[in-house]
């Protein structure tokens, strides 16, 4: 594992993983990760199918906890708490650090109720003006307020794919997170929807600690700063975005962008 | 060599290829009017089906009566509204002679043949009219009394050349006639065709409907709900699952002898009680309501889950607000289609002693009951012919409670329904 350290901007790490090793069954999915996610930038986990980069995502929430047969080895921290010791409380380790998925998956309920329902569990805004203004404020940074404010009682379902899918990031920012997780957000999108995730994620970046997996080597290189690139299970480099696809140092990377497998 | 023969022919314009293609035309032609005919076989079986129950079944909602006029001014019965409001006012008025005044004013009216085929229960609607409205002990009214059942027999031209032609001296008189019966619908079991009511059966049918859903419903969902969400899958869940796969299967009289081996060992005195039906149909409903609950939560997208799940709900949040009300239409459909079962089950019933002769309707749940398809059963038992047209009264009343709750279960499922 490559490590390339970026001495002209030092990062301070939101979540710091420690040789993480993930199991489903006897299957070994990810392999003695280590990275430091920096808090202030747009993290991108590049790499071929089944690489594993899904997978070390959604460890970061504990969301492979509702996989009975997967096990994580090694510690995850998270503004150096170990979110898997005992004493960490999955509900609120979910809070802190939200998610949005590869297809988008709105609740079947009304555009307002699906931005509302985090808040509201959690109980972040106690009168009905404490939510509205957190449901608009939360739809105004998913830049989707200005075409649903006349219609917030239609079903979220409705929109188009596009709009689904920012309508889930205005869900997953309405609780207020410290880190959001994209696990390929545009995969399911076309190039105009996209585009528009894309400039979402830019201007979200700095206020979250993003991390985003992506198939799309060109998003990784124009929404992030640091990239991860895994392979077979492995982080095989990490480091600035620029210098990962300019000047890779591993073969394999540099075999990756250049379009030679994957 | 001419040209066109050198030519090159692509095989979809070729002969063979048109040969088989009209074949599969002519095997889809096929298999479209298969379907068709079964579909048409069905329906016109049902169409005979219900066609001969309605036809024998509307007779069954009439009765034969005769017209007798009594004067009660000159009749010397006492009584006002706070004397006919106790329980024993039947009591009263029976001891006062009313039978005896409705027999002098039949014998005058009807001669004495005709008197003697005025059923002997048709007192007690007087007595109920009196006691509905005392004033009409101060005047003369007209009432239709239930005949006997060998009259009834004589006005459809059977049973004996005496009855026959007394019917028919009768009906020329304009003192018999066959009218709609309103009390069919208000009146429970009685050893006469003629005074014989669905009620006392329909309500039994209620009331044990009630207990079997609240307890199956509630267990049912709960038992879905744990399997699917929370239970580990191991060999033990697998175990459960095949369980309840085959208690679903299980022949129902099995169930009403663990009605009858455990529950009525428990309460000796509830023999014949609804909540004991209730309680036994309960236990053959539960595996229906846990398997089509089981599909109906499988069926909502784990994506709904995961959304839930990752802005930090907890399980039982993900469940309650997410998994249920969509799981909800399904679970539904499947909880009315095991009452629907349970609606129409005879044989565990009469296993716990529901088929006993019950005359008055149930106070509750504890009292005495039948139900409908065991008040059918029993009818369509009876020797005299007059229980036939009215077991397919039952029957077509049986239908129409089966129809409206169906109907319900489809209103339920659109009103619930939505898309993802």
């Amino acid at each position: 594992m490559t490590i390339i350290h970026d001495m002209e901007e030092p990062t301070h790490p939101k979540m710091c993983t420690k040789d993480v090793s993930v199991f489903y069954g006897d299957k070994m999915a990810i392999n003695q990760v280590s990275i430091a996610i920096p808090a202030e930038y747009v993290t991108a986990f590049i790499g071929p199918s089944g690489c594993g980069k899904s997978t070390f995502l959604r460890t970061l929430n504990r969301m492979n906890d509702t996989i009975p047969s997967a096990r994580v080895e090694g510690t995850i921290e998270l503004d150096g708490e170990d979110i898997y010791a005992n004493k960490m409380d999955v509900v609120q380790l979910r809070a802190r650090v939200g998610m949005v998925f590869q297809k988008p998956n709105p609740f079947p309920k009304s555009i307002y109720d699906n931005v509302a329902y985090g808040p509201s569990i959690h109980g972040l805004a106690p009168t009905k003006t404490d939510l509205d203004e957190v449901v608009e404020k939360s739809l105004r940074r998913a830049g989707l307020w200005n075409e649903v404010k006349d219609r917030l009682q239609e079903s979220g379902t409705a929109l188009s794919g596009g709009q689904q899918q920012r309508l889930c990031i205005a869900r997953a920012i309405a609780v207020d997170p410290e880190v959001i997780l994209m696990d390929e957000p545009c995969s399911a999108l076309d190039p105009i929807a996209t585009a528009k995730i894309e400039e979402l994620i830019d201007e979200l970046q700095g206020r979250y600690a993003i991390v985003i997996v992506t198939h799309s080597m060109q998003q990784a290189a124009r929404v992030s700063q640091r990239t991860a690139f895994f392979h077979l299970g492995e982080m095989v480099e990490y480091g600035p975005t620029d210098a990962i696809f300019t000047t890779p140092q591993e073969e394999r990377t540099k075999d990756y962008i250049t379009g030679r497998y994957g | 060599m001419s040209e066109t023969a050198t030519r090159k022919v692509r095989p979809t314009r070729t002969e063979a290829f048109e040969q088989r293609l009209q074949k599969r035309y002519a095997s889809e032609r096929r298999f479209r009017m298969l379907g068709f005919s079964a579909i048409a076989f069905s329906v016109l079986v049902l169409a005979i089906l219900l066609g001969n129950m309605l036809y024998s079944g509307l007779a069954g909602f009439q009765r034969d009566e005769l017209r007798l006029s009594i004067d009660f001014t000159q009749a010397g019965l006492a009584g006002d509204a706070s004397t006919l409001s106790q329980p024993d006012a039947f009591q009263v008025l029976e001891r006062q002679g009313l039978p005896q005044v409705i027999e002098f004013a039949a014998t005058e009216q009807l001669g004495e043949d005709g008197a003697a085929q005025l059923s002997g229960e048709g007192w007690r609607e007087v007595a109920q009219a009196i006691i509905a409205d005392p004033s009409l002990l101060r005047s003369q009214q007209d009432f239709w009394l239930p005949t006997s059942g060998d009259l009834a027999q004589g006005m459809d031209g059977e049973g004996s050349a005496q009855m026959q032609a007394l019917a028919q001296r009768l009906v020329e008189e304009g003192r018999l006639d066959s009218n709609f019966d309103v009390g069919f619908l208000t009146r429970s079991d009685a050893t006469d065709p003629q005074a014989v009511g669905i009620w006392g059966a329909l309500k039994g049918s209620i009331l044990t409907m009630i207990v079997t859903l609240l307890l199956a419903f509630p267990i049912g969902v709960l038992a879905a709900l744990y399997l699917e969400e929370y239970a580990p899958k191991n060999r033990w869940t697998d175990v459960l699952e095949v369980s309840i796969n085959n208690l679903a299967a299980v022949p129902s009289i099995i169930f009403g002898l663990l009605g009858l081996a455990v529950f009525l060992t428990i309460f000796p005195n509830l023999r014949s009680a609804p909540l004991i039906g209730g309680m036994t149909l309960a236990l053959m409903t539960m595996p229906v309501i846990v398997i089509s609950g089981r599909n109906a939560i499988k069926a909502v997208p784990p994506s709904i889950r995961d959304g839930a799940l990752a802005v930090g709900a907890s399980p039982v949040q993900v469940v309650f607000h997410h998994v249920l009300p969509l799981a909800l239409p399904g679970i539904l459909t499947g909880t009315i289609i095991g009452m629907a079962r349970a609606l129409g089950e005879t044989a565990p019933l009469l296993m716990i002693g529901m088929r006993a002769f019950i005359a008055s309707p149930p106070d509750g749940f504890t009292s005495p009951a039948t139900v409908l398809p065991v008040q059918i059963f029993l009818w369509s038992d009876e020797i005299d012919t007059g229980f036939i047209e009215r077991t397919s009264a039952a029957i077509i009343v049986l239908l129409l409670f089966l129809l409206l709750m169906n109907g319900l279960a489809i209103y339920l499922r659109n009103r619930f329904e939505k898309s993802w």
